[in-house]
């Protein structure tokens, strides 16, 4: 047998240990999502009683859901900024890389280091700091400043990897035809790096939305979705959460295939459609 | 030497003063001073590493030298950024921009000058036309063949008309047998077109069946320049000479001057070379001279004053020549090219006297202490 012809048994071994992690991942969300569809008599575990679309009509009805909306409103605000300052701070980090400085170094690791600390801790070093400095924490103040330096490191990581694959010579070709650099960055770069920007925005948003540990401390009194949800599981735990949840699931699913289909379309475009 | 001592010329197309740049420790260009007229074909020519792209690089304004001047039409330059720069450069891999189709990307300078938009749409189909890649207009990059992608780089560069136009290895990327056609038509295109072109490659075949001027680079500086022929048969240096195909570069040691020619002590004997317009060397100091390869003679009669004894050591058949590689006294390697399909006359294996006649040695100045 050539040497790159796998074997049936590692063919098969392979498969499996891959089926099995793709199961592993998304198994807890199939459960939520299957028992969010139970009956009007169902629990929070199997099994179902009866198929049904009485919670999320609860969820939509009930009082719960007014106990929802707006934590819900704050995290999708908190993530939209988070995800906004992310994209516009790791663009600038990694083109700053991209340039060289003294302490390059340094300023690489220093960033990534946000990845490796510890989250419950960040939260409430930085709340004792803001109390040390007089600062009402707040979801849209202290809780913001958290959530980008948590999402920052992400962001940042993905614009280098776009940039290390971004040909600096388009810009230079684009200042050697009359452009500023300016220009050259919105006409040129912009366009270019556009599909890693929207990675990044992605990141920012997701990594914000569903920020429990580093919200806790620093949101102050007004919480956001997932500190709601963690209270609700204290008080009651009932189908509706899972409704909500499920709901939540579908959003990001929408939004993600909406940045696949721009993606592809955008790679259609730039190889010409066949003619 | 300031900027108010020297008087500015203004029909050149570009002069630069002394340029110098480094990286770090690096030295890239060290002291290079070139003086381009108008419409004239440059080539920098030099092995990888010589400084010719930094060169360029500096013309272009994307790298700022640490030292000297650069004159575009007689106009100092060398603090200005690219845009504001009267050229265009082409990109060894055409540097072409992925996301815009090719009708815009040769409008893309145009645009830059903020034309209206009908003028930009007449002369970008003009041009196209003019490159014959009209019926390309609507492609992007990943559609176009490396023929076809140097087209429209080059398009893109032309169409504003700028003074210099700047390229850089502009045919290393495309396939050999498309290579002597493009040349020939870049070099069409430059004559009629009146721009100056600057030509950065290590090919020197490139660099001399197209410069006007061809300038030979090493070591960040510039070690000869000079019409094609000129730098062809009376190489300045040992590196040019070597450099070069076709040279044998032999060393020695300066003996006696008579009459205007210098005998020189090597360890394939002494030969006789004449001086020329080079200042008469002391005796006993190390120089180099070359004599090209064709320009042997294969058993030299006794009015050639220059003869080696040699031993034949392989022969190969290039098609347009037949090289001989010979090996003397010392070890000392020797090039013979025979031209013309003429029946080989030397086996391999065979010892045989090899001569030239005193004017196609060529002194090199004295390697710099």
């Amino acid at each position: 047998m050539h040497w790159k012809t796998r074997s049936r048994l590692t063919g098969w071994l392979l498969g499996t240990v891959t089926i099995g992690f793709l199961l592993f991942q998304w198994a807890p969300m199939f459960t939520m999502f299957t028992l969010s569809f139970s009956g009007e008599n169902g629990g929070t575990t199997f099994p179902m009683n009866g198929v049904s679309l009485h919670w999320y009509r609860n969820l939509w009805e009930a009082d719960l859901f007014d106990d929802f909306k707006p934590p819900m409103l704050r995290s999708f605000l908190l993530a939209l900024a988070c995800s906004a300052t992310t994209v516009v701070l790791s663009v600038c980090a990694a083109q700053a890389m991209r340039g060289r400085f003294r302490g390059n170094g340094l300023y690489f690791y220093l960033l990534l280091l946000g990845l490796m600390a510890p989250g419950i801790l960040v939260g409430f070093g930085f709340a004792i700091l803001t109390r040390l400095l007089g600062i009402e924490g707040a979801w849209n103040t202290t809780a913001y400043v958290v959530h980008v330096s948590w999402a920052l490191p992400f962001g940042f990581l993905t614009m280098l990897a776009v940039f290390n694959r971004f040909d600096p010579k388009l810009e230079e070709a684009a200042l050697t035809l009359g452009a500023t650099r300016l220009t050259a960055f919105r006409r040129i770069t912009w366009p270019l790096i556009l599909p890693g920007v929207i990675g990044t925005a992605l990141f920012g948003f997701s990594l914000s939305y569903d920020e429990y540990a580093r919200t806790l401390f620093t949101s102050g009194s007004d919480g956001t979705l997932p500190l709601a949800v963690m209270a609700q599981l204290d008080r009651q735990l009932t189908p509706e959460l899972y409704a909500i949840g499920t709901a939540t699931t579908a959003m990001s699913l929408i939004v993600i295939s909406l940045c696949a289909i721009g993606f592809w379309l955008r790679a259609r475009a730039l190889r010409g459609s066949p003619t | 030497m300031t900027l108010a001592d020297v008087p500015v010329i203004p029909q050149l197309d570009l002069e630069l003063r002394h340029i110098r740049k480094r990286y770090g420790d690096f030295v890239a260009v060290n002291d290079v001073s070139l003086q381009v007229g108008k419409g004239q074909f440059i080539c920098l020519l030099g092995p990888s590493g010589c400084g010719k792209t930094t060169t360029l690089r500096c013309v272009a304004g994307l790298e700022e030298p640490d030292a000297g001047d650069i004159l575009i039409g007689g106009r100092e330059v060398t603090g200005e950024p690219p845009w504001k720069r009267d050229i265009a450069m082409m990109f060894q891999d055409f540097a072409l921009f992925p996301h815009m189709t090719v009708a815009k990307q040769v409008g893309f300078g145009l645009e830059m000058l903020k034309k209206p938009k009908a003028q930009i749409a007449a002369r970008v189909a003009e041009v196209l036309k003019a490159f014959e890649i009209g019926h390309l207009a609507e492609r992007r990059p990943a559609q176009l063949s490396g023929g076809q992608k140097q087209r429209v780089a080059l398009a893109r560069a032309m169409v504003t008309e700028p003074r210099i136009l700047l390229l850089d290895e502009p045919i290393g990327a495309l396939d050999y047998s498309l290579r002597e056609t493009v040349m020939l038509e870049l070099k069409t295109l430059q004559k009629r077109s009146g721009i100056s072109f600057i030509w950065v490659t290590h090919d020197q075949n490139e660099a001399f069946s197209l410069g006007d001027h061809v300038v030979v680079m090493n070591h960040a500086r510039i070690e000869q320049q000079g019409r094609p022929d000129e730098v062809l048969s009376r190489p300045r240096t040992a590196f040019v000479a070597g450099f070069i195909q076709g040279n044998n570069v032999l060393e020695g040691k300066a003996g006696l001057v008579r009459d205007g020619v210098l005998e020189v002590m090597t360890a394939l004997g002494t030969f006789r070379v004449p001086l020329l317009d080079l200042a008469p060397p002391a005796a006993g100091s190390a120089l180099s001279f070359s004599v090209r390869a064709e320009r042997l003679i294969e058993r030299p009669g006794e009015d050639v004053p220059n003869r080696i004894a040699l031993r034949c050591i392989t022969v190969e058949y290039f098609g347009a020549f037949r090289r001989h590689v010979l090996e003397g006294a010392g070890g000392t390697v020797v090039k013979y090219d025979q031209f013309g399909a003429l029946p080989q006359s030397i086996r391999e294996g065979e010892n045989i006297v090899l001569g030239w006649s005193l004017d196609n040695g060529v002194l090199h100045r004295a390697p710099p202490a």
